[in-house]
């Protein structure tokens, strides 16, 4: 489903060049949960913000169902939630839905029932007809995630979804993170918090200045390391 | 296509029309409009000419504000505040959102400058009984005026802060007014003077092409033809710079 080989970027900061994804190749397969962790600066949300199209690769590829990243073909199979998402101030969370229903060209009626359905279950019925900019951290993160399912997507790209939520929150959205799993979703997503990761995904990859140190489902690491994820990432970060 | 540019220009229309800044600026233009009707009282047997000439100024003013202010916003507030994610990880090209933020200002100019035009009629028929058909004309080319340096601020916008997006923006509508000047002063010039004059001359717009005012105040109602030549010279103008403006904006990464 997501195909990345040799993905280098680099940004420029005072003429200086800075790599923050270096030559990472991974495959998320087709019903698989992938997660991304890594340390803050590690060059997680830049390799989503790559995988979104929000950002150009400088080197290497990214294929998503087959299309490059960034084609209007590629964008019409995922579903972005980003960090700290954010909406406009003036719309109301059924606006909001509304917007991104046309952004994908969803019929009136069809958009309708699923923007029912989806605000249903990530709990924001009641707070449908109310202005985004009347929600909290939590209610904001129910509705970017709500917003990244309007297109029914084959890939569900996260970027740290549960950062920043209460514990009555997280443990929620988790729910629907693996409820979506029993699905069957494609999903793959940037964390640092490994309980969760541990949780939720089939594979995982820490990803350390740029770069793949480990990667393997979270059961095989921890077994064949005979440490614990949270120790096994911890070593890895410090042995790089 | 058109269903995501249109959800767009609407959702651009809309996030403008929230902005108190633009009530204020219509609201005093259209106060400054009223107003002239006691400047026209002031004048010896000028009460249509004074009417005409300070209302149409009036309102291309306000316009201009409303562009310098909220047209170099457009696309920085998309960014600062994230929404840029929002709608460009979604199957929307570049270029589509740009021209859906420049068609929703458009909108927004549109419907400023309507409400601007309206007072201008109101005033200019209650003073004198009568509206020449030359003022529509001399409305309608200061609502172009103010998209095509709507165009020029969204450009700027693209690759600059909004404080100098707009001093950027200010600085063409000055030269696209002096368009007369400057190649008066280009005649007189050293030859190396002389062509850089030429060269601002040519490459930034002649907005005077869009100034009607005079028209009106001698009620010569514009020919087809004059109005045909302006219609395209705002076209040609204005697609130029979208197009230069998509070009910077393609390579803008979020």
């Amino acid at each position: 489903m997501l195909v990345i080989r040799n993905l280098t970027k680099q940004f420029y900061q005072r003429n200086e060049e800075i790599t923050v994804v270096d030559n990472l190749s991974l495959t998320v397969k087709k019903g698989q949960v992938f997660g991304l962790i890594g340390p803050n600066g590690a060059g997680k949300t830049t390799t989503v913000k790559l995988v979104a199209g929000l950002l150009f690769p400088g080197k290497g590829k990214i294929s998503i169902g087959g299309f490059p990243a960034g084609t209007l073909e590629a964008k019409r199979k995922i579903g972005f939630m980003n960090e700290n998402p954010q909406f406009y101030y003036h719309l109301k969370a059924r606006e909001v839905m509304e917007f991104v229903a046309d952004l994908f060209e969803i019929e009136k009626t069809v958009a309708t029932k699923k923007i029912d359905v989806l605000l249903k279950e990530v709990g924001l019925k009641d707070a449908k007809e109310l202005a985004v900019r009347k929600f909290s951290k939590g209610m904001h993160q129910r509705l970017a995630f709500a917003v990244a399912q309007i297109n029914n997507p084959e890939l569900l790209i996260l970027d740290e979804p549960l950062d920043g939520l209460d514990p009555l929150g997280r443990l929620d959205f988790k729910q629907m993170i693996l409820k979506l799993k029993k699905s069957g979703a494609t999903i793959f997503f940037s964390s640092h918090i490994l309980s969760d990761v541990e949780e939720i995904c089939d594979e995982v990859a820490i990803l350390h200045k740029g770069k793949i140190i480990a990667q393997g489902s979270p059961k095989d690491l921890v077994k064949s390391s005979k440490q614990s994820l949270e120790e096994l990432f911890v070593r890895s970060i410090r042995n790089a | 296509m058109r269903k995501v540019l249109w959800a767009i220009t609407l959702n651009t229309f809309r996030e403008t029309l929230r902005d108190k800044l633009l009530y204020s600026l219509v609201g005093f233009a259209v106060l400054v409009i009223a107003a002239s009707l006691l400047a026209g009282s002031v004048s010896l047997g000028q009460d249509a000419r004074v009417i005409q000439d300070f209302s149409l100024t009036a309102m291309l003013a306000f316009l201009l504000i409303i562009t310098y202010f909220i047209g170099t916003q457009l696309v920085f507030k998309e960014v600062e505040r994230k929404t840029i994610y929002l709608v460009l990880s979604k199957p929307v090209s570049r270029e589509t959102f740009y021209l859906g933020k420049f068609l929703g200002l458009c909108l927004t100019i549109l419907v400023a400058g309507l409400i601007m035009a309206v007072m201008f009629v109101i005033v200019l028929f209650a003073k004198t009984h009568s509206v020449p058909t030359a003022a529509y004309f001399a409305a309608g080319a200061v609502i172009l005026e103010a998209w095509l340096l709507t165009a020029v601020s969204l450009l700027f916008s693209s690759f600059t802060s909004p404080l100098s997006s707009a001093i950027y923006t200010f600085g063409v509508t000055l030269i696209g007014h002096g368009s007369a000047t400057v190649w008066l002063l280009s005649q007189k010039a050293s030859p190396v003077i002389r062509t850089i004059l030429e060269g601002v001359y040519y490459i930034f717009p002649n907005l005077e092409k869009f100034n009607l005012r005079n028209d009106v105040v001698f009620n010569l109602t514009p020919s087809a033809s004059q109005v045909g030549l302006i219609l395209l010279y705002f076209a040609t103008y204005t697609v130029f710079l979208l197009i230069l403006g998509v070009a910077v904006f393609r390579k803008d990464e979020f």
